[in-house]
């Protein structure tokens, strides 16, 4: 299990990287910060599952950086598709979503009704579906009375 | 007996500069998160995406859902101005 501490022993003045270019130019990276992705990660979830997968074993083969860029970059390009799908199809519905979990510290059980929105949007358009794997009677975001609402 | 109000008035200065002072308290939290409540319980996950949401839109609340990311954020890493450690 690798450790994670943000970079704080910093150069400070000016700074250039002694590094060589990289050969290629860098690969396109999921523009979409973290709201907007927690608001569609079950429908990245169902749409790339294979992709993701994939990724998953072969880390679990070798964790070296490495060893499953190509993979990795599956899967990001698997999930900018979704993106590019959500923004032509169920923006509003979306930004309104993840403007509401923003408001709430990012919790889903705050923001039921425009998830409830949202989710209807994205399955008439696209067919998707948010399923939570292992809910036993009816899934919360399914349920009609609940505390928060 | 008729009612005490000389004692009323410190309780409305104390009631006053609570006020006073969590409304004050409430607009610099809300002014720092660009008029969103703070965000709390964070764990490294938390940080680590508040850390990619800063390097992708410049602002420390600010969302975006673009689907490429822009071309500085391939090498606005902090990391790459990490000092060596010998």
């Amino acid at each position: 299990m690798s450790t994670f501490r943000e970079a704080s022993h910093i150069t400070t003045g000016k700074f250039v990287d002694p590094t060589p270019a990289p050969a290629e130019a860098a690969h396109p990276e999921v523009g979409a910060t973290s709201a907007p992705l927690k608001s569609a990660a079950f429908f990245i979830g169902s749409y790339c599952k294979d992709y993701n997968e994939d990724f998953m074993l072969c880390k679990d083969e070798n964790n070296d950086p490495a060893h499953c860029l190509k993979e990795g970059r599956k899967v990001t390009r698997c999930a900018m598709d979704l993106i590019t799908k959500l923004r032509e199809n169920c923006e509003k519905e979306w930004e309104a979503h993840y403007k509401c979990l923003e408001k709430h510290n990012q919790e889903y059980y705050a923001c039921r009704k425009p998830e409830r929105t949202f989710n209807e949007c994205v399955f008439s358009k696209l067919k998707l579906e948010k399923v939570i794997p292992g809910a036993s009677n009816t899934p919360i975001h399914l349920r009609e009375n609940t505390i928060y609402n | 007996m008729p009612v005490p109000f000389e004692a009323l008035i410190p309780l409305g200065l104390i009631t006053g500069f609570f006020g006073v002072s969590g409304f004050f308290f409430q607009k610099l939290k809300t002014s720092i998160n660009e008029g969103q409540p703070p965000r709390f319980g964070l764990d490294r996950w938390d940080r680590v995406m508040l850390d990619r949401d800063y390097r992708l839109t410049g602002t420390q609340r600010g969302q975006a859902h673009e689907t490429a990311a822009p071309s500085a954020f391939s090498t606005n890493s902090a990391w790459n101005l990490e000092k060596e450690h010998l």
